[in-house]
C-alpha cells in the first residue's frame, strides 16, 4: 500500500516538472526561432511481487506473482525542431530561414547555431545577434558589412550596393534532435560537424516565429490538470486505506 | 529539473511582467503614427535559461526601426525630409547634441533655423537679413533668395550617420542620442555613406505601419491570455498539492 502511495506522488512531481516546460514554452511564445521542448514519461524502476501468503507461511521459496511498477518519472526532453510561421518585419538585418538550416554564430563559449534570424549590425559592421554575437560567414570568419545599400540573398549572400561581398554559413544536421543540446538564450550547440544546408532559403526582412502553438498548449495544460488531480486523489484514497487500516483492522465487536 | 511549482509560477508571472512592457512600446509606437519623423521601437525578448534551469524569457534590447517613412508634400521650402538613414543633429537645451528626422524647420526671430519642438539646427552658415525665402539642395546646400533678387549660397547642411541607427536611445520630443552599441554620429554630406538625400518641400511621416503594430497587439494580448491561464493553473495545482490531505 505504501508503494502505491508513492507511485501516485511521483506522477504528481512528473506533471508539477511538465507544467513548468510548458510555462517555459508559453513565455518563450513570442521568442522569433524559438523551438518548443517537449516532455516525455517513463517508467520509474520495477520490482517482483512476491506472493503475501507464501511469506505468512514462510515457505522456502516464495511464488513470485508479476512485476509492480514503482511510479514514472519525467524522460529526456526533446526540441521540436519543426517549422515556424514567417512574419514579415521589413528590417533589413531580419532574417528567417525556410527549411531545415541554422545560422553559425560565434560566442565566447564556442561556436553556437540558431534559427533566431534578429541580426543588427554594430558599431564596427559586424553582423551580430541581437545578444551581441558575431554571425559567421561560409569562410569561417565573421561577416562584415560594409557601408551601402545591403541586400541578403536567398542562399545568405550578402550584397552591397550590387556586389557580393561574403556569404552567411547556413549549415544543417541530420537528425538534429538527436544531435542538438539547447544551450542559453535560443542556441544549440553540439560536437557534430554540421553540412552545409541544401534545402534552406533565408528570407530578408522577416523572422521566423516559434513553434509553440496556443491551441496545443492549451489541451496540453488539461492534460497536465487532469493527471495531477488524479495523482492526487490517488494519494487521498491511499490515505484513507492506510487510515482504516490502522483504525479498524483487528478492532473486535 | 528542479521541481518547484512556484519556480513555475514565477516563469509565467515574469512573462507578464514583459507582455506588458512590450505592451508600453506597442502603446507608445501607436500613440505616435501621426509624428513626423518618428522612429518606432521593437523589444527584443529572448529566452533566458540559467544552468540549464528554465526561466522563461527577459528583454534584451530595443531596437529602432530605420525604416524610410512615407515622405508627404507640403511646398513649404522649410519642411525638409531624409529619404535614407541620417538624422538632422540639432542642439538641445542642455548643450548636447541630439539626433531627429524630424525636419519641419522654421526661422525663429533670430533668423535661426528650429524645428518643431523648438531645437536649433546645427549647421555651418547664417541666413542674412535681407533673405526673402530659403531653399535647400538634395547635397545639402542652402540658397538664400535675397531681396534685391540674386540667390546665394549660405552654407551647408550635413547629416549625422551611424553604423548601428538601430541602437540609438531615445530621449524623448522626437529626439535619439547615440550609444555605444549605436557608435558615434558621423556627419556626412547628404547623399553620401547611406545617409541619404534632403528633399525640400516635403516631410517625412512616422515609420510606424499601423496594421503591423495591431497585429503585433493582438499577438501579445492572446501571449498574455495563455500565459495567465498557465498561471492560474499552476496555483491550481499548488492549492491541489496543499490539500492532499483530507480532513
Amino acid at each position: 500500500m505504501i508503494k502505491g502511495l508513492y507511485s501516485a506522488v511521483s506522477a504528481m512531481v512528473m506533471n508539477a516538472n511538465r507544467q513548468q516546460l510548458l510555462s517555459h514554452n508559453v513565455s518563450n511564445m513570442d521568442v522569433p526561432g524559438f523551438k518548443q521542448i517537449l516532455s516525455t514519461a517513463e517508467d520509474y524502476m520495477q520490482t517482483t511481487v512476491i506472493d503475501p501468503l507464501d511469506i505468512l507461511e514462510e515457505k522456502n521459496s516464495p511464488r513470485e506473482v508479476g512485476l509492480l511498477g514503482l511510479g514514472v518519472q519525467n524522460g529526456q526532453e526533446v526540441i521540436d525542431f519543426s517549422q515556424g510561421g514567417i512574419e514579415v518585419t521589413n528590417k533589413i538585418y531580419d532574417l528567417a530561414i525556410q527549411g531545415t538550416g541554422f545560422f553559425h554564430i560565434k560566442t565566447p563559449d564556442g561556436e553556437r547555431y540558431t534559427r533566431d534570424g534578429r541580426f543588427m549590425r554594430d558599431a564596427s559592421g559586424m553582423l551580430i545577434t541581437s545578444e551581441g554575437y558575431q554571425v559567421l560567414g561560409k569562410n569561417g570568419q565573421p561577416i562584415k558589412i560594409a557601408d551601402g545599400t545591403v541586400e541578403i540573398g536567398s542562399s545568405g549572400e550578402v550584397i552591397i550596393d550590387g556586389v557580393s561581398t561574403s556569404q552567411l554559413d547556413l549549415v544543417e544536421f541530420e537528425k538534429p534532435e538527436e544531435i542538438l543540446r539547447h544551450d542559453q538564450g535560443n542556441l544549440f550547440m553540439t560536437d557534430t560537424k554540421p553540412t552545409a544546408a541544401k534545402n534552406s532559403t533565408i528570407i530578408q526582412g522577416a523572422l521566423e516565429t516559434s513553434n509553440v502553438n496556443a491551441a496545443q498548449v492549451m489541451t496540453q495544460m488539461i492534460e497536465i490538470l487532469r493527471a495531477y488531480e488524479a495523482a492526487q486523489q490517488m494519494v487521498q484514497n491511499q490515505d484513507e486505506l492506510l487510515g482504516k487500516t490502522i483504525s479498524s483492522l483487528g478492532r473486535i465487536g | 529539473m528542479a521541481y518547484s511549482l512556484y519556480h513555475t509560477l514565477n516563469i509565467s508571472c515574469q512573462d507578464m511582467l514583459n507582455r506588458m512592457m512590450d505592451l508600453d512600446t506597442i502603446a507608445n509606437n501607436l500613440a505616435n503614427v501621426n509624428t513626423v519623423g518618428f522612429r518606432g521601437s521593437r523589444m527584443n525578448f529572448q529566452e533566458l535559461l540559467s544552468e540549464q534551469k528554465l526561466e522563461g524569457n527577459t528583454l534584451i534590447n530595443t531596437q529602432v526601426s530605420n525604416n524610410q517613412g512615407v515622405i508627404t508634400r507640403t511646398d513649404n521650402p522649410l519642411d525638409w525630409a531624409i529619404q535614407g538613414n541620417g538624422f538632422f543633429a540639432v542642439k538641445l537645451p542642455g548643450g548636447e547634441i541630439g539626433y531627429t528626422r524630424d525636419g519641419m524647420f522654421q526661422l525663429d526671430s533670430k533668423r535661426q533655423l528650429v524645428n518643431s519642438s523648438g531645437y536649433l539646427l546645427k549647421w555651418d552658415g547664417q541666413i542674412p537679413k535681407e533673405t526673402t525665402s530659403i531653399n535647400i539642395e538634395n547635397t545639402g546646400e542652402v540658397i538664400a533668395s535675397l531681396s534685391d533678387g540674386t540667390l546665394k549660397s549660405v552654407g551647408k547642411i550635413q547629416l549625422a550617420s551611424f553604423a548601428n541607427p538601430t541602437a540609438l536611445i531615445n530621449a524623448g520630443n522626437n529626439v535619439w542620442i547615440p550609444s555605444e552599441a549605436s557608435g558615434k554620429a558621423q556627419m556626412v554630406t547628404p547623399g553620401t555613406s547611406g545617409c541619404g538625400i534632403i528633399l525640400s518641400g516635403a516631410y517625412e511621416m512616422s515609420n510606424i505601419n499601423l496594421a503591423d503594430e495591431m497585429t503585433h497587439l493582438i499577438r501579445v494580448q492572446r501571449d498574455f491570455q495563455v500565459t495567465s491561464k498557465v498561471f492560474q493553473q499552476t496555483d491550481t495545482m499548488i492549492s491541489e498539492a496543499i490539500h492532499i490531505r483530507k480532513v
